[in-house]
């Protein structure tokens, strides 16, 4: 039964023979990393040991206990790098051979393989070298080469021996000084991009450009600078961004193109930033003048054109706000293109359509800037036409102002009838009665309410329940009396313009003598609107609270307009009518859909209660509404 | 306000069980005499009422008094309830009313 493990295995993989596929030993596995899981073995030829890195790709083997300690194992594809001084092997591909087999050999063991594992970024411990007595080992040169000079065996009482330094391993004469692995211009082994670390020593991906980012310049306190990234996908569907800087950029900008072949090495590897970068990858690619970048002229099959990772519209309403996310659907209404005032002043272009899957839900997909004139156009063509396409949105941001909708940033990528099985899925379900079935949409809803029938509280609950305080607002109804009003201010001129489908409704501004100014439509006009903005006190059996009422609510409370309102008050001189309609308002009961909401306000915590309806009482309803909780508080207490 | 003699909401069925005491009903109207009314009571039976009815009386109208018979009430307040009037609802309260919840009314 037992095996004869390589003779010098260790030795050679350490002299650079990466080609011998040689059968060792696992006696140690470890889990060590910090973000990303990495295990490291360590091998043994029945003589020497060696640590050694598994590739990610190969975690489940560890996990799922195909691969243990004491398996004796063949390295089928292996690399050994030189990391702070010490070499360390990485496993890309192994076969286990048998699974469980006693200590082949004798091998050695340093005193630092056997301590608690560290990641390997912090090379040797300081402990190690206050126990080396005498031995002060400043430069460690191959760390294998620490022997114990007693007999060690496994299970035993490794601490008592102490380690003494023998001469360093010298590599047989053939590796020294000259051949192609001491200049280090061997072609690098082609490794997968899921395999990247910077812990690597000289690696190579092949994978094909999924996307190209613009040229970008910038001005820092270093000068000028320009920048640009391309996103690249792999045959085993790892993905990862390369940024290239200033020189770089001039070097390779023309040569990427998107849905091309590249083999690409001797560039350097560092955290990803995940504010841009939305690849499932904690690492990025930074080429360097002395990188190379070759294109592959021959179709490579294997790889992919695009990747994405749908997911289907009712994930969506469940999906956190600002995440990053694919989705495919049917384009069912297409909204014109209008101008939008940004923030900055700048103008841009905003187009909403809406994407319908087999759900049956829809969501609304907003388009931004160039997006509008390209895919947006030919979308409303193609939707005008009664040709309802498929629509692939790759990177989409997720947004909840009003319920969940999807927008445009600028690494997001559109794709019109896609050739994807998802995409023909979809085709499919649409055309055979999809188009018909009742949508239902994820982003009007919230503003409706949600359910019809919220949950009915009463006012001291609110804050009894911590109502408001979770990431999510809370929405319920309360049967409750209007016992004040702030009337010094109770609406405020708003712009009527229409922006698409809505109304603009941002307060606009005195410019001159008569007309109104609006910031965002950027346009002046004689006749504001005016708009409820209340500040109500309401009252229950329990207590009372503050509540913020706009528009809708207002004119069901005042039963009258903001600008008759407004006008009795104050262009009429119309004291009396005022007075008249606050007065009636007061002590009328409503029952209040609340929307509640803790927001930081500077650095206070304040709870925010928008009413978001205000209906007249049913009494038939209530009264049952109210048979209901009596019958059921009275079955409680038998 | 003078609590010393609740009337008791009734339908007819429940008013047998108040007769000569004091009691309040909501009725249908359906012939109009001038000193009684003939009415519909909430759980769907005749019954009369006497005294002097409003003029006009609206569809549903109220009515506060003694009962002097199993199908029978002396009025003494008269209220105009108006058109629109959830039977059931008044019903289910008369109902409570008298049975588990007496304890709060009478």
């Amino acid at each position: 039964m037992p095996v004869n493990l390589t003779a010098n295995a260790i030795a050679a993989i350490n002299g650079g023979d990466v080609n011998a596929k040689p059968l060792v030993q696992v006696l140690d596995i470890k889990l060590i990393g910090s973000s990303q899981e990495r295990y490291r073995f360590l091998l043994s030829d029945a003589v020497a040991t060696q640590h050694a890195m598994l590739a990610t790709q190969l975690n489940d083997r560890v996990k799922t206990g195909r691969v243990r300690k004491g398996s004796v194992i063949q390295l089928i594809e292996y690399i050994c790098s030189t990391v702070q001084n010490r070499k360390i092997i990485v496993v890309l591909n192994m076969e286990t051979i048998i699974l469980d087999c006693d200590v082949i050999g004798n091998p050695r063991v340093s005193e630092f393989d056997l301590l608690p594992e560290k990641p390997l970024s912090s090379g040797p411990q300081p402990s190690v070298n206050n126990s080396v007595a005498g031995a002060q080992n400043s430069s460690r040169t191959s760390y294998n080469n620490v022997k114990t000079s007693s007999s060690l065996n496994q299970g035993g009482n490794i601490q008592s021996f102490r380690p003494t330094v023998q001469p360093p391993y010298q590599p047989p004469p053939n590796y020294k000084n000259h051949g192609a692995i001491m200049r280090n211009e061997a072609p690098a082994r082609i490794i997968p991009i899921a395999a990247l670390n910077p812990y690597q020593g000289r690696w190579a991906i092949k994978a094909r450009v999924t996307a190209k980012g613009d040229l970008r310049r910038y001005n820092n306190a270093r000068g000028d600078g320009k920048v640009f990234s391309f996103d690249l996908l792999d045959s085993d569907g790892g993905e990862i961004r390369v940024t290239c800087f200033n020189a770089v950029v001039d070097r390779f900008y023309d040569t990427i193109e998107v849905g091309k072949v590249y083999v690409i090495s001797k560039g350097s590897l560092k955290p990803a930033q995940k504010n841009f970068n939305h690849l499932k990858n904690e690492w990025e690619i930074f080429l360097e003048t002395t990188s190379s970048v070759d294109l592959c002229p021959d179709e490579d099959t294997s790889i992919p054109k695009q990747q994405f990772s749908f997911r289907p519209i009712s994930e969506i309403a469940n999906a956190e706000s600002n995440s990053i996310l694919d989705i495919i659907g049917v384009v069912v209404t297409v909204n014109p293109s209008v101008p939008i005032m940004r923030k900055n002043g700048m103008e841009t272009q905003r187009r909403i359509l809406n994407l319908k899957d087999q759900s049956g839900l829809t969501v609304e997909l907003t388009l931004w800037g160039d997006f509008c004139n390209r895919e947006g156009q030919q979308l409303h063509d193609m939707v005008e036409a009664g040709i309802f396409p498929i629509l692939a949105v790759k990177a989409g941001k997720v947004n909840d102002f009003s319920g969940k909708s999807i927008g445009t940033i600028s690494a997001t990528q559109l794709f019109i009838n896609p050739d994807s099985a998802e995409a023909a899925g979809l085709r499919n379900w649409f055309d055979r009665g999809g188009k018909d079935t009742a949508s239902h949409s994820i982003t009007k809803e919230a503003i409706l309410g949600g359910m019809k029938n919220e949950t009915r509280k009463c006012l001291t609950q609110i804050k009894d329940e911590g109502l408001g305080r979770s990431d999510k607002a809370d929405w319920i109804a309360v049967k409750a009396t209007v016992s004040f009003i702030k009337t010094d201010s109770f609406c405020y001129t708003a712009c009527p313009l229409m922006i698409g489908d809505r109304q603009c409704n941002k307060k606009v501004t005195k410019s001159g003598n008569s007309a109104w100014l609006c910031d965002r439509c950027n346009q002046e006009f004689e006749e504001c609107d005016y708009r409820y903005l209340l500040q109500v006190q309401i009252q229950d059996y329990s207590g009372m609270t503050w509540v913020t009422a706009f528009q809708e609510a207002g004119e069901e409370i005042f039963g009258c307009s903001a600008k008759e309102l407004y006008v009795w008050k104050n262009e009429m001189q119309d004291d009396l009518k005022y007075l008249e309609v606050v007065q009636n308002c007061l002590f009328r009961e409503f029952i209040f859909k609340l929307k509640i909401k803790e927001e930081i306000y500077g650095d206070e915590q304040k709870l925010k209660i928008t009413v978001v309806k205000a209906d007249k009482l049913n009494y038939s309803e209530e009264s049952r509404f109210l048979f209901d909780s009596i019958s059921k508080r009275h079955m409680a207490t038998y | 306000m003078d609590t010393s003699n609740p009337a008791a909401f009734v339908n007819a069925e429940l008013l047998r069980m108040y007769v000569g005491r004091r009691v309040r009903a909501v009725i249908q109207v359906l012939r109009n005499d001038g000193g009684s009314i003939f009415g519909k009571s909430t759980d769907e039976q005749e019954l009369v009422v006497k005294g002097h009815p409003p003029n006009p009386p609206t569809t549903f109208v109220e009515v506060i008094g003694i009962a002097d018979s199993n199908r029978s009430i002396q009025a003494e307040i008269w209220t105009n309830f108006g058109d629109n009037f959830d039977v059931s609802s008044y019903n289910t309260i008369c109902q409570l009313a008298n049975g588990d919840f007496k304890h709060l009314f009478i």
